[in-house]
């Protein structure tokens, strides 16, 4: 799955850090989301679509090896 | 007659879907800090295990006994072996139980931000710890057949190998994935 959470978050103008105390995780579980190495659960990638005012399908899309 | 568990559930039933969100957040928190320790405990740990287990070492080497004949010299007859069996017996198991209590303080304490990733991380290390000393079981077993019998005490040091196996690999992995992680 391969999101644009980096994308949304510059565009935003959030840090790692502000990103992760709106959403209330570690700056690292933001990093590892940003390069996809680890996919968050429902209720965190909901929160995320939140705090970009966007939907979670926007946010995160299934690749084909999915 | 309904009773007080059917109450709380019709209750939670009557509740919109963000106060029923917060009760169920409130219930999990609830959860994990009932297994999981202040942070603070995960520093006090990471002293008296190693501590612990050096004493247990030293008693099961003899360093102690030795220690205690070095400085108070040899004492009458039955009274030496009494008097230096209980403190050498003390030891031992004060240094088992701070290793064991250490262990227990460092596997059990929470993160500095706890968070769902710090939780999978921590369920991923406890699958490895768990694939790991099954592998060595059978692994044991199987060498132990070819190899023959390694007596009682043989036998029960593969045990205590065992399972200190998991908690060490558990605790090894787990605190290696999430230095990395915050090293990045």
């Amino acid at each position: 799955m391969k999101n644009t959470v980096k994308e949304e978050r510059i565009k935003n103008q959030l840090t790692q850090i502000q990103l992760a105390e709106l959403i209330g995780v570690s700056r690292q579980t933001i990093f590892s989301i940003e390069v996809n190495k680890y996919v968050p659960s429902v209720i965190l990638s909901l929160k995320l679509a939140k705090a970009f005012g966007k939907k979670v399908e926007d946010i995160f899309k299934l690749e084909k090896s999915d | 007659m309904t009773n007080g568990k059917q109450h709380v559930g019709r209750c939670y039933l009557k509740l919109d879907f963000e106060k029923r969100k917060a009760c169920f957040t409130f219930v999990i928190q609830i959860y994990v800090m009932k297994f999981l320790l202040p942070h603070r405990y995960k520093k006090i740990g990471a002293v008296i295990a190693p501590l612990g287990f050096c004493l247990w070492i030293a008693m099961q080497l003899g360093y102690i006994k030795s220690f205690l004949i070095y400085f108070f010299g040899r004492l009458d007859g039955s009274y030496e072996w009494s008097a230096y069996h209980i403190v050498n017996i003390a030891a031992a198991v004060l240094g088992f139980l701070s290793f064991l209590v250490g262990l227990y303080f460092v596997s059990f304490s929470k993160e500095r931000v706890e968070d769902e990733m710090v939780q999978k991380t921590r369920l991923d290390s406890f699958q490895f710890a768990a694939f790991l000393q099954i592998i060595v079981t059978i692994a044991g077993f199987l060498f132990i057949m070819f190899a023959g019998d390694p007596g009682e005490s043989g036998m029960m040091l593969f045990f205590i190998f065992l399972i200190f196996l998991f908690w060490l690999s558990f605790i090894g992995r787990f605190n290696y994935i999430l230095h990395m992680k915050y090293k990045q």
